[in-house]
């Protein structure tokens, strides 16, 4: 068991989202950015969905009530007892120890413990969402139970240094145009496509408020028959300022969307701060299902290597350094 | 006509026009069910809305074109989509409707006028969205059509039944709001403790009965108390 000592900024539990219930008009929510919440779930042993506790720039601070591992991803600061520890990395922790993490850069980290967190599910999910009362935001003085796991072997795990994604440099967001382009004028997506774009403070799980040059509608106007709402897609509603919608957005809406943002670049968004700023750049359906599967091979990988099924070389070609999987051990 | 159009790399709309039309959304909803009674095992979910329909898919799985040429050679039949007739009291007025003297006042009628025109017709499902469980209806009668609050509530209980514009409906979760609130119905239109989560489904018919203060309160304490 763990309890959550301190909150100093908000943090809940979520996992990969709600899946199969928008139809009846529930958000798919889950995590921010799953690039980073499933990589922490593996350097502890768990599948991909398990529960894991997301935090926010200001941090948390939890002590453990049983010996656990548990590993924390994101840009982020870890301290065991005071004792700064690596983020991207499992470790021990036992009985009476004090986990403080906090955020260096970005909007978002991870804590994931092995058997993941023992929650009750809401329409097969322990995602938190708030403003359906699904859960509620993390206060100190909450005990959290672990699920069973086998803790020997699964500390001391690591990504390397190659495959810890970055999410918080260049802040080029590639975007497939549409679905509702004509809403648009020429000028408007020129405008869209070549300006840089500020994330706001009104922003939240539900969508990034973008500050930026005017967004230009043609003469079909900002408003659609409502209709449903993809993860990423950047409605314009008529002040001509770009919305992107993330995890906690509505199932459905009447503003024109002018582009969506690609599944691969999604965390990148959820890990932008406000203030910061994001630019958009197009890219065909073709290549960006390429990133995307490209991407998944690579997590699968990781997954193995680091739960010991898969060895990880360095290989040297023509001078270069590469990193290889190989799927035998012997 | 059916078009087809990309929502980013990971799903595809398929629209059957650009209006709110009964026959246009039962074929939204016939192609719903077809899909998800075919359950393709790179199906993510599909969501329905008036005129068209999303398919969220998994792009490691199937491409775009790949997804649009399946869709294309589908068979659906929008006769296989029938509706059921759901009936949802409601206690109209006083505590659970503060607002229904304006919209009497508004439109010139009596408050016995307003719950009658609303109880009458048999609204039409299109699709639940933007909120858990919250059911876009058609079919409401303009005479009782009235603007939104200027103000909205920070508050509103779930199942109030509210109008807003020419459109009606209930709050299916506490949330706040600025609907015109003429009634509250008792039943918990959206559980998600069940399967399927909410009372009404999309392609369902829906007729609000008018049932009194002490009615509320029995069927109330039957759906809201073993929580």
């Amino acid at each position: 068991m763990i309890e959550i000592v301190a909150t100093p900024s908000p943090a809940m539990i979520q996992d990969l989202g709600r899946v199969g219930y928008q139809k009846f008009g529930v958000p798919v929510s889950g995590v921010m950015d799953e690039v980073s919440a499933r990589l922490a779930n593996y350097l502890v042993g768990n599948p991909d969905n398990c529960p894991v506790i997301e935090f926010t720039v200001g941090g948390l601070i939890l002590r453990f009530h049983s010996s656990s591992v548990f590993a924390v991803t994101g840009e982020a600061e870890v301290l065991l007892n005071d004792y700064p520890l690596e983020p991207w990395r499992s470790y021990w922790a036992k009985r009476g120890d004090v986990l403080k993490v906090r955020l260096r850069k970005g909007m978002y980290g991870y804590i994931a413990l092995a058997g993941g967190i023992d929650c009750p599910r809401i329409l097969e999910s322990c995602s938190t969402y708030v403003r359906a009362k699904f859960g509620r935001p993390l206060k100190p003085g909450d005990k959290l139970s672990l699920g069973y796991a086998i803790l020997t072997g699964k500390a001391g795990k690591t990504i390397p240094r190659k495959f810890i994604p970055n999410l918080w440099g260049d802040k080029t967001i590639r975007v497939i145009l549409g679905p509702n382009i004509e809403h648009f004028t020429a000028q408007g997506i020129r405008t869209f496509l070549s300006s840089e774009y500020e994330v706001t403070p009104e922003s939240d799980r539900m969508g990034y408020r973008l500050e930026g040059p005017k967004i230009e509608h043609s003469e079909r106007g900002a408003g659609i028959v409502t209709e449903p709402i993809p993860l990423g897609a950047v409605q314009v509603p008529a002040n001509g300022k770009p919305i992107i919608m993330l995890a906690d957005r509505q199932t459905t809406g009447g503003y024109a969307k002018i582009a969506t943002v690609i599944r691969v670049d999604i965390p990148k968004v959820a890990q932008t701060r406000p203030g910061e700023k994001l630019r958009f750049k197009p890219i065909s359906v073709q290549k960006a299902i390429k990133e995307l599967r490209k991407r998944e091979i690579t997590m699968k990988a990781l997954r193995k290597a680091i739960n010991d099924e898969w060895f990880l070389y360095k290989i040297k070609v023509r001078g270069k350094e590469f990193l290889a999987f190989s799927g035998t051990k012997d | 006509m059916l078009t087809i159009r990309l929502l980013g790399d990971s799903g595809v709309l398929i629209s059957f026009g650009e209006v709110i039309d009964e026959e246009i959304n039962k074929r939204v909803h016939a192609l719903a069910q077809a899909i998800e009674k075919d359950k393709p095992e790179w199906l993510v979910e599909v969501v329905p809305a008036y005129s068209s329909l999303a398919i969220y898919y998994d792009p490691t799985l199937i491409t775009h074109e790949e997804v649009i040429s399946y869709v294309s050679d589908l068979k659906f039949n929008v006769e296989d989509v029938k509706g059921r007739e759901i009936e949802i009291p409601v206690a109209y007025g006083g505590e659970f409707g503060p607002d229904i003297e304006f919209v009497a006042e508004y439109n010139g009628l009596t408050i016995d006028d307003v719950i009658e025109i609303h109880s009458k017709p048999l609204y039409r499902v299109y699709f639940l969205g933007f909120l858990p469980g919250f059911a876009y209806l058609g079919g409401m009668d303009e005479r009782i059509a009235t603007p939104r609050l200027e103000k909205p509530r920070t508050k509103v209980p779930a199942g109030s039944v509210g109008i807003a514009g020419k459109q009606t409906g209930w709050y299916a979760i506490e949330s706040p709001g600025g609907w015109r609130i003429i009634g509250r119905t008792p039943l918990r239109t959206f559980n998600p403790k069940k399967v399927p989560p909410s009372i009404a489904l999309p392609g369902d018919y829906v007729k609000f009965v008018p049932i009194d203060e002490e009615e509320f309160w029995e069927i109330y304490k039957e759906e809201w108390e073993n929580d």
